[in-house]
């Protein structure tokens, strides 16, 4: 049976439930943790984390992917105290959001090592937790393209996935081509990655969605819920309706195995004020209901939040 | 002018400093390396490392040590008081940050659209309030003092973040009223002036880096504009590309000689424990055991030496007359 590592050790993939793929207990950009601007305290950090999960569980919840990479406020012993107490598993990422996140001491290792580093917190632990990520995280610098470094983090993270069965989940979607000619050269089956953020308001027209599609890989709407619509959206907010539709073509149009969802919100932002009024909660809240009212069913939602996940995390037969 | 330095442990009348060892780091950490998975700091071992360094230094006649490392660089502000309490060596902490590359992401590529980098003014309110509010322990708590204000710039060429980092350093010493040390290896003058147009005297200002092998002939021009020459790479040879002692001693003769004895400051650029790079070559004691006899073999007198290790370093971090 296939597991999966958590922060509190490894379950079954058949334990997940409903997941969200893509989420974050708290994100700061390197360096953010030396302006006290950003400061909290451990209390005001614990009261906007765990009311969040808490109703997280209560809607049904089951499983969070911390997508915070190595260097942007990665806390394990935090995420393991917070798993244990709300009871919702918890998996947490190696990798780099982006290579504009890795610090000096990464940007100047080999793939080599970048590769060592990955498989070493999947499969002997991070730092001194004892805790072992379960995914890799990866991502595009700022500017739409990748860069040299982001290639590099690519490469590396094609490795140590085909090492450990560990999945790969991206930053962005834009600028494919490089990084799908990464994964086949490393001999990775697409199925592996996940290429997230297809869906923010930024990413438009950037996204050679049927390029992915045809790989094999997978395509993260994963933004839910930065709807421009808010008081004050970010700058990669999208149109609430323009993104449900674009959602819904997907399902309609057969492509439901391989999306996966999630609302990419931090339960209390490291680095950044974080946006007001978006949580993991909109998925219940108001994807779900809105998904409804457009005819996706029980068993589609059960799809995309259960189903595709478990697949996702279930390493390829060798 | 103030007459006293302020160190981790609080200020220090600048006449008890003793001999100073103005460029050093103590712990050193590539930024990142801390998370790297075959790299293990141990606290105890480095606490152990460095009071044994700073007992030896004690031994040779020193007094204070300046950690340049700045805020980012393996800065720990409770095991620097420690390790003073221990020894009864001085430590002054610095702020500060640079090259571009040991820079995160958040001062780089912001979460703003455009990710404009950091102007100078946002560095200069950082490394202004690690003056006068007192350096981080990130996401903890604020500790004393930073007692210097450090940037460096790139290798082959000051970036326009490098030059942000500079203005900004040299704005927060120009308005806290604590030194300015800055490294620019490509064109150490041109700097100097972009450090003087942002306000701060050059009294106040430590130029580092002047014995490197292609800085010949730099140190003369920084000392005549009043800014301190640090020849801080003693015990290091020509094969890291910088002066060999032979030479460095030479420079110091030359600078004697042509009147500028009260800008000279020495130091060996050390590491007393350094993750994710090499170790330094030279130990903070390469001054005052192997460094100060070729001094005197120059013919250059107890009382210049004096002046070099003592009152120079005193005068520029406590902002005196020299």
């Amino acid at each position: 049976m296939a597991r999966v590592n958590t922060v509190l050790g490894p379950i079954a993939v058949k334990e997940l439930g409903f997941t969200s793929i893509h989420e974050h207990i708290g994100y700061g950009m390197p360096g953010s943790e030396l302006d006290t601007k950003w400061w909290k305290s451990p209390e005001q950090r614990y009261e906007e984390t765990i009311p969040k999960l808490r109703k997280f569980r209560e809607y049904g919840g089951e499983t969070f992917v911390d997508a915070t990479g190595i260097c942007n406020g990665r806390d394990l012993d935090y995420y393991k105290s917070i798993s244990e107490k709300t009871g919702v598993h918890l998996i947490a990422s190696t990798g780099f959001v982006g290579g504009d996140t890795a610090l000096k001491f990464f940007a100047d290792a080999s793939v080599e090592y970048l590769a060592d580093q990955f498989i070493h917190e999947l499969t002997v632990g991070i730092g001194r937790s004892g805790a072992k990520a379960g995914i890799i995280k990866v991502g595009v610098s700022r500017g739409f393209k990748m860069l040299p470094l982001d290639l590099k983090i690519y490469r590396a993270a094609a490795r140590a996935s085909r090492e450990t069965g560990a999945p790969i989940l991206t930053h962005l979607a834009v600028d494919v081509h490089p990084a799908i000619e990464i994964f086949q050269d490393e001999g990775l089956p697409l199925s592996r990655v996940l290429f997230g953020h297809a869906d923010d308001g930024v990413s438009q027209g950037k996204v050679d969605e049927q390029a992915i599609l045809s790989a094999g890989g997978r395509v993260g709407f994963d933004t839910f819920g930065y709807d421009l619509e808010l008081p004050d959206p970010p700058f990669w907010g999208r149109p609430r309706q323009e993104r449900l539709e674009h959602f819904l073509r997907y399902i309609r149009e057969g492509h439901i195995d391989q999306v996966l969802a999630a609302a990419d919100a931090n339960c209390s932002p490291l680095g950044w004020p974080g946006v007001k009024g978006h949580t993991i909660n909109y998925i219940f809240e108001t994807l779900i209901p809105a998904l409804k009212e457009n005819g996706i069913d029980d068993a589609m939602i059960r799809k995309v939040f259960v189903d595709n996940v478990a697949d996702f995390f279930t390493p390829p037969a060798s | 002018m103030s007459n006293t330095v302020t160190t981790v442990l609080g200020p220090v009348d600048a006449a008890d400093l003793g001999v100073v060892a103005v460029h050093e780091a103590l712990l050193s950490v590539v930024p990142g390396a801390q998370y790297a998975f075959d790299i293990e700091i141990d606290r105890a071992d480095v606490f152990d490392t460095l009071r044994a360094q700073l007992h030896e230094f004690k031994a040779a006649g020193g007094g204070t040590v300046v950690d340049r490392t700045g805020m980012f660089h393996g800065r720990d502000v409770r095991l620097l008081e420690n390790l003073s309490r221990a020894t009864g060596v001085h430590i002054v902490a610095s702020t500060g940050m640079g090259p571009e590359e040991n820079l995160g992401g958040y001062f780089l590529t912001p979460q703003t659209n455009p990710p404009t980098p950091w102007p100078a003014e946002r560095f200069a309110e950082l490394f202004a309030a690690e003056v006068t509010e007192g350096m981080v322990v990130p996401r903890v708590e604020r500790r004393g003092g930073a007692g210097l204000i450090v940037t460096d710039a790139t290798e082959s060429g000051a970036t326009p973040t490098d030059e942000s980092l500079l203005r900004g350093a040299a704005r927060a010493a120009a308005t806290t009223g604590v030194a300015l040390s800055f490294g620019a290896p490509a064109d150490p003058a041109a700097a100097l002036e972009i450090a003087l147009a942002e306000g701060v005297p050059a009294s106040r200002v430590i130029v580092a880096g002047l014995d490197r092998a292609d800085a010949a002939g730099t140190a003369l021009a920084v000392a005549e504009r009043g800014a301190y020459v640090a020849l801080d790479h003693v015990g290091w040879d020509a094969a890291s590309g910088h002066l060999d002692d032979d030479a460095r001693a030479g420079l110091v003769a030359e600078l004697i000689a042509a009147g500028h004895l009260d800008r000279i400051l020495l130091s060996s650029s050390s590491t007393g424990a350094a993750f994710g790079h090499a170790p330094a070559p030279a130990t903070l004691t390469t001054v005052l055991t192997d460094f100060v006899p070729r001094l005197r073999a120059r013919g250059i007198t107890d009382e210049q030496i004096e002046r070099i290790l003592v009152a120079n370093p005193q005068a520029v971090l406590a902002g005196q007359e020299n």
